[in-house]
């Protein structure tokens, strides 16, 4: 038996009910990972010891957690006591966090098991991965191209069977464009729905840790156990969470669902177009009411995240000082070695980030363009509220175009538009979830983004759900089926 | 908004940062381009609403109660240099 084929609910199910033993599951993950990873690296750092040791206990154990035997991958910006938590950056590279983020302990709590830390960009700074300070990762569906990012490392785990889920972090599309790189499903929760202790700043007020997984039901049953109150996290909702995983297969309603219009998708890769348009006629088909929406302030999403993110980011990075962890380069005066430590840790795409954040920050600029972002924010909000009144679900493509070519995007702005369709949820805060929605001719998979009301997770998830079973979207990867989606069809 | 050229002496000095050579050569014209293209949002009319981002929910302020904090030892192991129970800086003050 192959274990890495199992899907997370069917493999938790079996060790719930003692019919499989998690270490052998830990086994099977660990000779998977050792003959795949050479040609992904998905992992900066693997803890196999600490997992099979972890499995065991597990084994040992009568009354097992919600998520026994669950093999997980965490982003290397999440922090873990004991293992290096990089942020995929020099400046962090030896770093060994004393403490555990709050989703970290709620996993293990429900005795999930960490088989390693996945790759990124550099403080989750980019779309690509390829902003690492250590390697590029590369797409299990064709090596040649990104897994997309920041959370590439996550998704290409997920995509290649060497974690049955993963967690990666979302500021502006982080979890949802790798997810639809990779032909897999990822979360952006409600912003306060998941606490961000133990997850390294970047943009404080858009940051939002998310499940990156193989189907809506694995995803729907890994945020019920992550979500929640947390005191440590002072922007962390106090609101109650339901199994997400329960009922499923319950309608959620009569479905109104919100269309872009024309203006919104020009530009567009014409696969990804014909893509959403075959998605139109199935929403028909399943006899569904459908909206067709207009933006106006969808054009200023972008330039409107790439002012706001860079300014919390300047101001975040700020603590990288070489005083208390991290790197240290040593001067004669300490702010001498501030500037040294700074500009031998940070990549270039961290030291732009931090650059711009500055300028719109700075004397004189603070107005024109920070003050001015902060109101667009409040603007793009309101029209999505005032969308949500009309509808119970808006959806867009997740990413404009397919995975690119390693090398492809050497100008910073064409990466950053490849956020176009996902900073509108996390400027408003509010869910977003990318399923993997068909193939490209050349065999790259495409995402559908849903986009719900704030805390609206149990019904997008039902929606997702009612979605997945009529795409029918099979995981080919290296020829396996993914057989946990194969039953949930039935 | 205004197109201008970026002070990137006076934005690093400001963001503790220095810059390669290379970043030198690279960097206006890429920050310019940057700054031109989320200068697109000043075609957005928005009125004086509030500019401080809301969490669409209720925040609850917590108690000034003293609670523990992570164990001295083990984040001192972290400090790239120190003294004692203290983490060790170079001079703070430049000499005259």
């Amino acid at each position: 038996m192959n274990y890495p084929e199992l899907g997370l609910r069917e493999a938790v199910d079996l060790v719930r009910q003692g019919q499989l033993k998690a270490a052998e599951i830990v086994e099977s993950y660990i000779s998977h990972i050792e003959s795949t990873d050479g040609k992904i690296r998905a992992f900066l750092t693997t803890t196999f010891d600490r997992a099979l040791a972890r499995a065991r206990e597990i084994d040992g154990k009568k009354e097992k957690g919600r998520l026994a035997g669950a093999v997980v991958a965490v982003k290397d910006n999440i922090v873990t006591r004991g293992i290096r938590t990089t942020c995929g950056s020099r400046i962090l590279e030896n770093f060994v966090p004393p403490y555990d983020a709050t989703v970290v302990e709620r996993l293990e709590a429900e005795d999930a098991i960490i088989i390693g830390k996945t790759n990124l960009d550099e403080f989750a700074m980019g779309s690509s991965t390829e902003n690492s300070a250590f390697f590029p990762t590369r797409n299990p569906w064709d090596p040649e191209r990104v897994p997309g990012g920041s959370s590439g490392g996550s998704a290409a785990a997920v995509a290649a069977l060497e974690a049955m889920a993963a967690l990666g972090s979302d500021t502006g599309g982080s979890v949802r464009q790798p997810a639809a790189f990779c032909g897999i499903v990822g979360l952006k929760p409600t912003y306060g729905r998941v606490s961000r202790y133990g997850l390294v700043a970047f943009a404080s007020s858009l940051d939002q840790i998310g499940p990156l997984t193989r189907s809506v039901e694995d995803c729907a049953l890994i945020t019920s156990v992550m979500a929640g109150f947390d005191a440590r996290d002072s922007t962390c909702a106090e609101i109650p969470v339901p199994d997400y995983s329960a009922d499923l297969r319950e309608i959620p309603g009569r479905i109104k669902v919100g269309l872009l219009g024309e203006t919104s998708l020009k530009g567009l890769h014409p696969e990804v177009a014909a893509s959403y348009l075959r998605i139109q006629e199935m929403l028909a088909g399943l006899g569904l009411e459908i909206v067709h929406l207009d933006f106006p302030s969808w054009e200023v999403a972008l330039p409107c995240y790439y002012i706001i993110a860079p300014s919390e980011a300047s101001s975040n990075l700020a603590r990288y000082d070489g005083v208390r962890y991290g790197l240290r380069i040593e001067a004669g005066e300490l702010a001498d070695m501030y500037v040294k430590t700074r500009t031998a840790g940070f990549g270039s795409e961290v030291k732009r980030r931090i650059l711009l954040g500055t300028f719109a920050l700075s004397s004189g600029y603070y107005d024109a363009y920070y003050v001015k972002a902060s109101r667009a924010r409040r603007a793009i909000a309101g029209e999505l509220k005032a969308a949500f009144d009309r509808v119970d679900f808006i959806l867009t493509p997740t990413t404009p175009e397919p995975a690119f070519r390693l090398g492809e995007k050497q100008d910073p702005l064409a990466m950053y538009l490849q956020d176009y369709f996902t900073v509108g949820a996390s400027l408003a805060g509010i869910p977003g979830l990318s399923i993997p929605c068909g193939l490209t001719t050349d065999g790259l998979p495409l995402g559908l983004q849903i986009l719900s009301p704030h805390f609206s997770e149990a019904r997008l998830f039902k929606f997702a759900f009612l979605l997945e079973n009529n795409i029918k979207f099979k995981n080919n990867m290296y020829g396996i089926n993914n057989r946990g989606r194969r039953k949930n069809e039935n | 908004m205004l197109s201008m050229k970026v002070d990137l002496e006076h934005l690093s000095r400001l963001a503790c940062l220095e810059l390669t050579e290379e970043e030198k050569d690279l960097l206006p014209a890429q920050m310019e381009k940057i700054i031109d293209w989320v200068g697109q949002l000043s075609s957005l009319a928005t009125g004086e609403e509030e500019e401080e981002a809301s969490p669409g929910f209720t925040l609850r302020l917590q108690e000034d109660e003293i609670q523990p904090s992570l164990p001295q030892a083990e984040v001192l192991v972290m400090a790239p240099d120190k003294q004692g129970d203290f983490v060790k800086v170079p001079r703070v003050l430049k000499e005259k």
